[in-house]
This record gives structure tokens, sequence and C-alpha cells, in this order.
């Protein structure tokens, strides 16, 4: 989805698809860095999150921040829908992905043994 | 702690939440109130208040105490499990608690669905660092027990339902998808469950119809920014899926 959407938005030229995973790379997602930040920070609960927030929220806008915090809370809940149920992965995403599942090492990943 | 209070007012908020998802976390606090199939209100609301002594004991934060009413230990287990060792879930562990007292794969995934929902809204707050909003009180009742049609193996741990196989009085849980993706589905076993999910979705993130349409910008962040953002909370979670 999100090489779908970058192709769409324009952006495909700079995304680098490792920018997801690991936080030292560069996703070439304009704010990228930031947002993920944020992300990891809301997830592990850090002390980095009060200040990420007024960041996004300077940097980006206030809504930018509500819509940031949103996607957290949804996807804190998919994954534990995913890994507490072990579904496969959908034909279409299994197809889409195939090519750099190996690459981003998600495989290594402890859930990978559930998802068929 | 509960309260009959109106709920969700974020009176207090530094950020103006929109109206979307200040009622779908009303409607959220609604069902969890409410008797389901395999839990009363009661248990769905101690469900939920195990899900913060889950989260407060990854956080290193105090206890906020149990619910109104005692869970099976292997239901206290598994909600401590899903928020605080998602990687350590396995097959193996999720035979053993549906086979454990008190439990059963129906229990479970109301379990499931009850505890993702509330933590999913509880998250929000602590990401925005908003007082978590106190847990309603339980309405009475009791839980219909009632198994959906069209139960089948379809290769998730719980049975699940197709969307080709979903009976008319389920017929909305995949809003008109003729092929529901595999993370929807997972909950099919408890409808309700499904329906929750799709209004906190479309409320946190976007709709199933948006998700689809890559071409309309729908949200303050752009689709590229949002996709990053749940593929790194993915990653942070090591979910393959």
């Amino acid at each position: 989805m999100l090489r779908e959407s970058s192709h769409r938005n324009g952006t495909i030229d700079s995304l680098n698809i490792h920018g997801a995973v690991n936080p030292d790379s560069d996703s070439g997602v304009p704010d990228g860095g930031l947002l993920t930040a944020f992300a990891e920070a809301a997830v592990r609960q850090t002390d980095a999150l009060p200040g990420l927030r007024e960041r996004i929220a300077s940097v980006l806008g206030a809504q930018q921040l509500v819509d940031a915090a949103g996607v957290v809370a949804n996807f804190q809940r998919m994954v534990r829908i995913a890994d507490g149920c072990g579904i496969p992965l959908d034909d279409f995403t299994k197809e889409a992905s195939e090519d750099w599942r190996e690459d981003l090492g998600l495989h290594e990943f402890a859930s990978a043994a559930n998802t068929a | 702690m509960t309260t009959t209070a109106a709920p969700f007012t974020y009176a207090d908020s530094a950020w103006s939440i929109p109206d979307r998802i200040r009622e779908a976390h009303i409607r959220s606090w609604d069902r969890l109130a409410t008797p389901g199939e395999w839990w009363s209100g009661a248990e769905r609301v101690s469900i939920a208040a195990e899900s913060r002594r889950a989260s407060a004991l990854v956080d290193g934060l105090p206890d906020p105490g149990p619910g109104p009413t005692e869970l099976p230990e292997a239901a206290v287990f598994a909600v401590h499990k899903l928020i605080g060792d998602l990687p350590g879930v396995t097959l193996e562990w999720y035979e053993e608690t549906i086979n454990a007292e008190g439990m059963s794969d129906a229990r479970y995934i109301e379990l499931m669905g009850v505890l993702v929902h509330v933590w999913s809204v509880d998250e929000f707050h602590r990401a925005l660092g908003l007082e978590l909003e106190p847990l309603p009180d339980p309405n009475p009742g009791e839980p219909t027990r009632r198994r959906p049609e069209g139960l089948a193996d379809h290769g998730s741990w719980p049975s699940t339902i197709a969307a080709e196989d979903v009976a008319e009085s389920e017929a909305d849980i995949y809003a008109g998808m003729s092929r529901a993706p595999n993370v929807l589905a997972a909950l099919s076993l408890h409808p309700d469950s499904v329906r929750w999910l799709n209004d906190l979705f479309e409320a946190h993130y976007l709709s199933w119809e948006d998700m689809g349409d890559m071409d309309t910008r729908v949200r303050a962040l752009t689709r590229p920014q949002l996709e990053l953002m749940a593929s790194r909370v993915s990653a942070l979670n090591e979910c393959f899926y």
C-alpha cells in the first residue's frame, strides 16, 4: 500500500521502503522521519513523546497530529488481531510483497511463523 | 473506575478532536457496556479494565485495579499476553487458551474484540497525552450465546466466515466487499466485533472504500504518510501480516 500510494502521490522515485522498518533509513516520504519517530514514541511510550507531539503540531499542524495518533491507535489494534488470530496473508498482499519481504527481514519476525 | 457521565467530551484537550472520532469512541463505550454473545456486560468491562492493568504493567505505571467482576484465569492471561507479549503468541498458546476452563474459540474472539478496540481508544488518548476515559458501567443482561452461520476453516486459527457465506443477518459486516481481508474476517466468529472494527477503522484511519481510492486525500496527512506510519507501527510490533 505504501508503494502504491507513493506511486500515485508522485513520490515513488524517492521512496525507500526500508524507512518503514529501520528508523535510521530515510523513507523519502515528506516528514516521514518525524512521523515514524512519533509512532515509535507512542508505541513504546517513551519520554520523547510530548516533544514529538509539539513538533508535529508546529511543523505539520494540529490535525496532522490527530491523524498520526489515529494511525497509531488503528494499527496497534490491527496487529493484535492479525497476530492473535494467526491469519494468513491475503493473496493480493502475498503477490505484491514477495519481492521485498525477504529484503526487509520480515521473515525474521516472530509472527512470521504464524502467518502462512 | 466506572462512570455514567457523558463520555468523550474532550473539553480539556489541547487538540481539536474531529466529531467522527469522538462519536466512534462514544459508540465504542456503548458497545463495551452491552452484553455480547459470550460475555456479560460486566465481564466485557472487566476485560477492558484488565487491558488497562496490562498496559500499566508494561509502562511501569500504578495498577488501575480490576473491573466489576472476576474473569477466568485464562482470559486474564490472554489479555496480558496480547498487550504485553504479542511476539510470544503462537498457535500452541492459542489452542491452550481456547481449551482452558471458562474459555472457547468464541469467547476468545469476543474477548479479543473487546480488548483491541478499548485498547485502541486508549492508545489514541495516550498518543495525544489525554486522560483515559473512565470505563462505563455495565448494562444488565445475559450473553446470547449464538454462533453465526457460515463458519469454516479459511486458514486463520479460529473459524471465519467468507464473504460469500455471510448470512443475511450479518450481511453488513463486510460492507459489500466480495472478498474480505483476512484481518477483518478474523473476528467474524463474533460479528459485532467486526462491526466495531469497521467503525473504529474508519474513524481512526480510513473507510474500506477510501482504502481502495489512492487518489483522493481524505485526511490532513497524505496517503504515503499514513501508510508509512502504519508500516512502522506494524514493524515495531514485529507483525508479519
